[in-house]
């Protein structure tokens, strides 16, 4: 219990004295039990009384401080300075906002804002003296990173983490690295080829003594908390010895005569069992396909110096102080009939078209046909009001836009169809837009509800849509090839490493955040934030964007070498708690576990992890979890406090306050808000009354009126009959 | 000025939400950051909006916690109202000019409680509420502002009559409170500076009025005669000078020799301060001039002793009938520590013709001295000549004909239209039936048959070499006039013969003393008025009084006179500038009453009546409101923090930092640029900013109305892309500032159907139209938000909008042309309420703040990304980084990431420069 309280009221000017008596109050106070100082102050934030609280505290020896004054959003912070400067514990501090819940929202009843000021401050009283001094929690972080996935954004966030001194781990699932640029040889607004970039990249990556890239890699196991996590991983083996001569290797890779799906190719092409994705793929190391390639006997036993067809997946442990999660995104896979897709030959998806366009250097080229004739349809696996993926895609359309320009550049005689339902070329992307228009692409709106049919017309496909801009008119399209403008989906493994990581997923499937803009990059779990778009689609820039952000948070999170957290969070009584695990089955932080404790299990609460969110509080069976700062004695207190009958001298505030004291309300200037004023004095009325009666027109009474609104000196009241104009009275 | 020598780790330009997010992160890290923001307040345009898509949060709740963030944080410097003069890039960091702005208010003392904005008299367009309601002058910037400071927007100027005032008087602020009733407010304003605007208000030449703006249309704003009905109006309601008790004595003593303007208004002012004074007269009442020949029925003389009480209220002690002739003496004697010589110009310069010294020839001070009785003066039946085109000449002239004279004439060398005396007077002097001989010098007075004769001869030129005149007379042209009685009025000049041992003296008289001081050769004397400046006006006298008290304080405060200015005017607003802005109508001013001619010249009261309570309204009503601080001091009076400081200037700032983030954010569509929408010309048809804060938790107004009307609208619509992907776009209305916007602006279509979904909640009867070219709802979660609102019931229709007109049989009502894209129509279509959802234009000004180094600019005029997929902070000056949509249209989510972004390569390229 606190027994050395100083409380302080302010006037804030007017603001709250015009209404409430601070005055009478902060004497009333002065009475109360383990009040030392109570006084009422002109403007409690200003310097000089700043000065005078710190001087007060110390020749007082207060234990505690209250300051009744506006709301603490806006003077909290200078409040707890002020005791921080004095030697009083911040904790030790309690603002009571009798302003915006007070004296403004009751300044028409000042007698009663007068009595609710003084509950609220004894609240505020009670609190502080069952007040505890907490010190901020402090904890030591490993100034290390864990990237997951190694395309451009797990790339770029590396560098800049390492840049800052960060140890980095850089781990990707597939043998090389790049993602899904490297399959674009003409990247929209900038035309770079996706290649490139990844080589630069990769380059700058290993310059860094600091960046480990591991690949091959899965996550197994993820413990721990900010500041120190711990990562198990999985490496699979590429069944290359390690000191495998690597010009034999590449020898043995032309050699190879074995074949198997290319997945990088996407179908259009087929890769060797000795394998890189493309020639320059980076580590500029290749893979072996051991089921595929043990049928090449020979090979094996010529290049046997090579080979290590045993060997067996890594095992290893990483510690870390952050993880960022840039795992990026699948791209949608039509079924099989979507739109003719797998049952009419000549429809391929959008990355495909992009393979094929990469892989067919000499012509347009379909299933040994010559392409004249393109018919994008957009939208694919997005869009869906109905279907699983409602949101869109956001990168699709300036893709499909792109490559319909660039193939009209590369080949000749082609003719593009666009069967769109909204062109979402955004921003500088518009330019694209507008070139494919003026280069004769031809647009057809369809709507969601009569999506266009796709049927094999001898060797071509028949494409038939209703099309919306020529009053929904049925046409009938012949294409070489339809190119289904496929969307982006949450990766396949996004639940394992959801799961892993304990990050949440969306609706959308994609990953997490916690809140669009306040928390653009974080996830619940502190110290794990998401970059790049495992959070949602994302073009290349904007990919970067979201995970250099990332890295700047991880930078900053990282740089002391410890995390200073508030001490509000829970906290357990191990001698009531019976660990029922209710409190951990809430908990959204994962912050709670199961502990030993004197030979029983009770639940603990992980300190670093712990947001003080106060969900387990209420669940406990056994009132065994409570939150600092907000523990039950205080608040109780605080309901006591305001409960208390206020022997508030009621005749005396009835009898001769308000009515004397001139209330400073706004002046009634200019003229025309006298006139104004005059003329709903006597009775309410609508601004078209106004501007009739004095002359003036009604867009200038409305600009008048409102401002006098905006100044709380008039009323809306009520509505004339036909519900069009309000009335408006003069405001007491 | 120079700030510190601390170099700054980076630079942020512009306190939006990318601005506070690059800081912010910047300072996160442990950089040292300067952020740089033009306005009054961080937040940027986002804290303007109501909510936020998609999540319908309320921007203020996501947006005021970053910027409390930004404002407290330890490692981050605000620099609000604080424009960039130049960037220059050196070879290891880069140097940066700016200048803050002042407000007029000291950061540290406002509390931000408002009551400036209270008193306030005047408004202006509440930028923050896009000019659909009004703000005052004194004001918060917006209820959320941080820091929640007052501003007096007081631009760099004072009015042209502020300016003009030679005593420092601020009429721009007493019409402002005249004509809101408030005269006794008027009056103490005025008491401020000079504590004689019962004189002035009756006898003051009025320069305000001359340098008043409407005087180059119907005629000036009658400064003065305002000015006499609120003296008069106040000296009614008080008619003894409420004592006051000046707190604070100084101990110092000062004696003031004459008691005109400048010896009392010296003396008013050296009494506030602190300081003992006693004036010297030596005729037997106080006033100089005021008293003794300002003629009565100029300046009726209860009033002039009413406005020296003033002065006397104050303690001022005084001395009548005695003559200083030592000033040595006086000091040693009386324990002085200062001396103020105000002495005036009392001197008549005497005639220097033939016949001058006949007896018929009087002095005209001496014959308008109110110290001898006017039936002593009598001129019954008398001629009268009078010599001089001056002031005085017209007072002497028209006091003779109150005398009684038969016939009285002005002899003056000059023009009609040159002549010195102010026109009125001399109109006056005419209507009172005084012969006006213009261009004739005076030869000779000789006495003919008894009787006193004035010979002239018309003067062909007349011009002033080295200072003296230089005329040539017509000959032949000579001309006799009979005169009982000649005054000649040909100019005054300082008594100061008695101090020639003691003061240095000018030929002319006057007592030479530094003219921005009023300090003599010795220090402790000091002079002003009349005595100093040569024979001028009441307003010109108490000006050098006033001045001689504020530079005799510092004296007596042992200070440095030179450091010091005295008064807070600043240069006169641009007239033509204020006549191009106004919308005026023509309105001559209140007729002046005078007495009939008749009467008024049988005696000697006063012959202008004051203005009543409505013609000091309709008189007051004509200012065009030059400027938009009217000096009034209401907020200073006022101020419970003594917030309020209008001797602030402009700071210079010249820092250094090692990298630069540019935040400048973008602009928006000025709607103007597509006139065929009708923006400007019908009051409801809006712009999407000005919808966002009608729909605002802070909204000015009491619910979704029209700003035409205050009807509740019931058909809303929303024209889209209004300046974007739009190459049609008529730049003469806007000068250049709107342009043709090929690119998309990529928020439009998504804070569109935002507002189209609050708009629901807020007026759940009303129909909601969405005309749109495409659905642009790329980011995550806008899709869903787009269906959901066409769920609600919100009507899209894909169609280009044409024109926007009113309905001719529904005022107010509105009718839109439009092509339906999906059939080809031209179609019309009835809304009451139109929003124009306009597009993002670039911030131009980003280019000219980099003085030798020029940063790029895309094919758009934004800051061109040199490496936008990979590096998309990357600009074309090395260690300049660029986010948010100064780079390209962005929404929110996007500008922040881009800032975080910007930061983590800003981050990147300090850790380079340090190795």
């Amino acid at each position: 219990m606190k027994e050395r309280i100083g409380i302080y009221i302010c006037h804030c000017g007017g603001n709250i004295s015009d209404y409430v008596d601070v005055e009478e109050i902060g004497k009333m106070l002065k009475e109360e039990d383990g009040v030392v100082i109570s006084k009422d102050v002109m403007f409690a934030c200003a310097d000089s009384n700043q000065k005078q609280m710190v001087q007060d505290i110390v020749d007082n020896k207060l234990d505690a401080i209250v300051v009744a004054s506006c709301s603490p959003k806006l003077h909290l912070h200078t409040f707890k300075n002020v005791a921080e400067r004095a030697g009083l514990n911040p904790t030790n501090y309690v603002q009571v906002n009798i302003r915006e819940q007070c004296s403004w929202p009751h300044s028409d009843q000042p007698r009663e804002a007068s009595v609710k000021a003084m509950g609220l401050i004894r609240a505020g009283m009670n609190r502080v003296s069952h007040s505890e001094s907490l010190d901020n929690i402090e904890i030591t972080v490993k100034k290390s990173v864990l990237v997951v996935g190694a395309g451009i954004a797990g790339m770029k966030a590396a560098i800049d983490l390492a840049r800052l001194g960060n140890e980095v781990y850089l781990i990707e699932k597939d043998y090389f690295v790049g993602g899904h640029i490297a399959q674009s040889d003409n990247l929209f607004m900038s035309g770079q080829k996706g290649k490139e970039i990844v080589s630069n990249l990769y380059k700058e990556v290993k310059s860094f003594k600091n960046i480990t890239v591991f690949t091959g890699v899965e996550v197994e196991k993820v413990t721990g908390s900010v500041g120190n996590f711990a990562i198990d991983i999985k490496i699979k083996p590429r069944f290359i010895k390690q000191k495998a001569d690597f010009e034999l290797v590449k020898k043995a890779m032309e050699e190879c005569n074995t074949f198997v799906e290319d997945e990088f190719n996407l179908g259009f092409a087929k890769r060797k069992a000795i394998y890189k994705n493309y020639p320059e793929a980076l580590p500029d190391l290749p893979v072996v396909i051991v089921d595929a390639i043990k049928e090449e006997k020979a090979l094996l036993e010529k290049y046997a110096t090579c080979f290590d067809l045993n060997q067996k997946d890594e095992l290893l442990s990483l510690t870390a102080g952050a993880i960022l999660i840039a795992t990026g995104y699948d791209s949608y896979q039509p079924a099989e009939g979507e739109y003719g897709y797998k049952t009419v030959p000549n429809v391929i998806t959008l990355p495909e078209f992009n393979r094929m366009i990469e892989l067919n250097p000499n012509g347009l080229i379909h299933n040994g046909n010559k392409v004249k004739k393109v018919a994008f349809i957009y939208c694919v696996g997005n869009r869906q009001t109905k279907g699983d993926n409602k949101y869109c895609s956001r990168q699709c359309c300036s893709a499909a836009i792109n490559t319909s320009i660039q193939i009209k550049e590369k080949y000749e005689d082609i003719t593009a169809f666009h069967l769109f339902r909204d062109v979402r070329t955004y921003g500088k992307q518009e330019i694209l837009y507008e070139k494919s228009s003026k280069q004769g692409d031809i647009y057809i709106r369809f709507d969601e509800k009569e999506p266009p049919k796709v049927e094999l017309q001898g060797k071509k496909a028949l494409v038939k849509v209703k099309d919306y801009l020529t009053a929904k008119k049925e046409l009938e399209l012949e294409a070489d090839l339809v190119v289904l403008v496929t969307g982006m989906v949450s990766r396949s493994d996004s639940k394992h490493i959801s799961e892993k990581f304990k990050i949440p997923i969306g609706t959308d499937k994609f990953f997490n955040e916690i809140h669009p803009k306040l928390k653009p990059v974080e996830t619940v779990i502190r110290g794990v934030l998401i970059g790049g778009s495992c959070q949602g689609p994302k073009n290349i820039s904007e990919s970067v964007q979201s995970s250099l952000s990332a890295a700047a948070k991880i930078n900053a999170l990282l740089k002391s070498g410890t995390i200073s957290l508030d001490p509000i969070i829970a906290r357990v009584d191990n001698s009531l708690c019976t660990w029922c695990g209710k409190c951990a089955e809430v908990c959204e932080y994962d912050a709670v576990s199961e502990v030993e404790f004197d030979g029983k299990q009770v639940a603990q609460v992980n300190k670093a992890v712990c947001t003080g969110c106060g969900i387990c509080a209420p669940i406990c069976p056994y009132n065994a979890i409570e939150i600092a700062q907000f523990t039950d004695i205080e608040i109780e207190s605080m309901i006591d406090g305001f409960m208390q009958k206020i022997e508030f001298n009621v005749k005396a505030a009835e009898e001769e306050k308000v009515e004397e004291k001139e209330v400073l309300t706004m002046k009634e200037f200019p003229q025309i808000w006298k006139n104004i004023f005059k003329l709903i004095e006597e009775n309410k009325k609508t601004i078209p009354q106004l501007a009739e009666e004095l002359n003036v027109s009604t867009d200038i009474i409305t600009y008048h009126v409102m401002t006098m609104n905006k100044y709380s000196m008039v009323l809306a009241d009520g509505m004339d009959t036909k519900e069009e104009y309000y009335y408006y009275t003069k405001k007491n | 000025m120079s700030q510190n020598d601390k170099i700054y780790d980076a630079v942020v330009i512009g306190g939006g939400i990318a601005g506070q997010e690059a800081a912010l992160n910047l300072a996160d890290m442990n950089y040292q950051v300067l952020l740089i923001e033009k306005g009054l307040s961080i937040g940027g345009k986002m804290i303007q909006l109501s909510k936020v898509f998609p999540t319908l949060d309320c921007a203020a709740c996501i947006t005021t916690p970053k910027m409390s963030e930004t404002a407290r944080h330890p490692n981050i410097t605000l620099m609000l109202n604080s424009e960039i003069d130049g960037i220059n890039k050196n070879e290891k960091d880069f140097q940066i000019n700016f200048t803050k702005n002042p407000r007029y208010v000291i950061p540290e003392a406002c509390t931000g409680c408002q009551m400036c904005e209270v008193v306030c008299p005047e408004i202006r367009l509440d930028e923050y509420n896009a000019n659909l309601a009004g703000r005052k002058v004194a004001y918060i910037p917006f209820t959320l502002a941080n820091p929640r400071i007052a501003r007096i927007e007081r631009l760099d100027e004072s009015a042209p009559c502020i300016n003009e005032c030679p005593g420092g008087v601020k009429p721009y602020g007493y019409i402002s409170l005249a004509r809101n009733g408030q005269y006794e407010e008027a009056m103490k304003l005025h008491l401020e500076d000079i504590p004689l605007p019962g004189s002035l208000g009756r006898a003051c030449f009025a320069p305000c009025q001359n340098a008043c703006t409407r005087s180059s249309l119907e005629a000036p704003v009658d400064i003065r005669r305002i000015k006499r009905f609120f003296s008069d109006y106040y000296y009614e309601k008080y008619p003894e000078a409420p004592a006051v008790n000046i707190e604070n004595k100084t101990g110092k003593k000062v004696a003031i020799i004459g008691s005109g303007p400048a010896g009392l208004t010296a003396a008013y002012h050296l009494a506030l301060k602190g300081h003992s004074v006693k004036m010297y007269e030596a005729a037997e009442e106080l006033g100089g001039m005021l008293w003794l020949t300002i003629p009565k029925y100029r300046l009726p003389k209860d009033v002039v002793r009413r406005d020296i009480q003033n002065i006397l209220s104050l303690g001022v002690e005084f001395e009548v009938n005695t003559k200083i002739t030592d000033i040595k003496k006086l000091k040693e004697e009386g324990n002085y520590d200062s001396v103020f010589v105000a002495i005036g110009a009392g001197e008549s310069s005497k005639l220097k013709i033939e016949g001058a010294e006949l007896t018929q020839v009087l002095d005209c001070m001496e014959f308008l001295s109110n110290e001898i009785p006017d039936e002593q003066k009598s001129l019954k039946g008398k001629k009268v000549v009078v010599i001089g085109g001056g002031n005085v000449s017209m007072d002497v002239s028209r006091t003779a004909i109150r005398l009684g004279a038969d016939e009285v004439t002005i002899v003056c060398l000059e023009k009609r239209d040159e002549m010195l005396a102010l026109d009125f007077e001399v109109n006056e002097a005419l209507e009172e039936n005084v012969k006006l001989h213009n261009a004739s010098v005076s030869t000779k007075v000789f006495t003919k048959n008894d009787k006193p004769y004035l010979e002239f001869i018309s003067v062909s030129s007349f011009k002033f070499v080295d200072g003296k005149p230089e005329i040539k007379t017509v000959s032949g042209s000579e001309k006799q006039i009979q005169a009982d009685v000649i005054i000649p009025a040909i100019g005054l000049r300082p008594a100061s013969s008695v101090f020639q041992n003691e003061l240095e003296l000018k030929r002319n008289g006057t007592i030479v003393a530094d003219e921005k001081t009023l300090q003599t050769s010795m220090p402790y004397i000091f002079s002003g008025g009349d005595s100093h400046k040569g024979a001028s006006s009441i307003i010109e006298a108490a000006g050098e009084g006033r001045k001689a008290a504020f530079y005799i304080d510092k004296y007596l405060n042992g200070e440095n006179l030179m450091e010091f200015e005295d008064g807070d005017k600043l240069p006169a607003s641009d007239k033509t500038k204020v006549l191009s802005k106004k919308d005026y109508t023509f309105q001559l001013p209140v007729e002046q009453k005078l007495r009939p001619v008749g009467e008024r010249i049988q005696d000697f009261n006063d012959i202008e009546s004051t203005f009543t309570e409505e013609e000091v309204l309709k008189s007051s009503e004509r200012c065009l409101d030059c400027s938009n601080c009217r000096e009034c001091h209401q907020c200073l009076n006022i101020c419970p923090a003594f917030a309020i400081d209008f001797s602030q200037r402009k700071e210079i700032f010249d820092v250094k930092a090692k990298s630069v983030v540019v935040t400048t954010g973008f602009k928006l569509f000025p709607p103007s640029g597509k006139p065929e929408y009708g923006y400007n010309k019908y009051p409801n048809v809006i712009d999407s900013m000005q919808m966002d804060r009608l729909i605002a938790p802070t909204r000015p107004y009491n619910n979704v109305l029209r700003p035409g009307d205050g009807k509740t609208p019931d058909n809303i619509a929303y024209v889209l892309c209004t300046g974007s992907r739009d190459s049609a776009i008529e730049n003469h209305n806007c000068a250049g500032e709107c342009e043709n916007n090929p690119i998309c602006s990529q928020i439009c279509c998504m804070y569109s159907i935002k507002q189209a979904q609050l708009l629901m909640g807020a007026l759940p009867m009303a129909d909601i139209t969405i005309y749109y070219l495409d659905i642009r709802a790329f980011g995550k979660g806008y899709e869903e938000f787009f269906q959901q609102s066409k769920s609600m019931g919100v009507n899209f229709i894909k169609g280009k909008v044409a024109k926007i007109h009113e309905n001719e049989n529904k005022p107010g009502d509105l009718i839109i042309r439009y092509e339906d894209i999906t059939t080809g129509q031209l179609k019309e279509a009835k809304h009451d309420l139109v929003v124009l959802s306009v597009g993002v234009l670039p911030n131009k000004e980003v280019t000219q703040m980099f003085t030798n180094k020029k940063l790029e600019l895309d094919d758009y005029n934004f800051v061109k990304q040199i490496n936008e997929l990979v590096s998309p902070s990357l600009t074309s000056i090395d260690g300049v980084f660029v986010a948010g949509a100064a780079s390209g249209p962005k929404d929110i989510p996007d500008s922040i990431l881009s800032a975080g972004c910007a930061a983590s390569e800003v981050a990147g390229y300090l850790s380079k420069l340090e190795i």
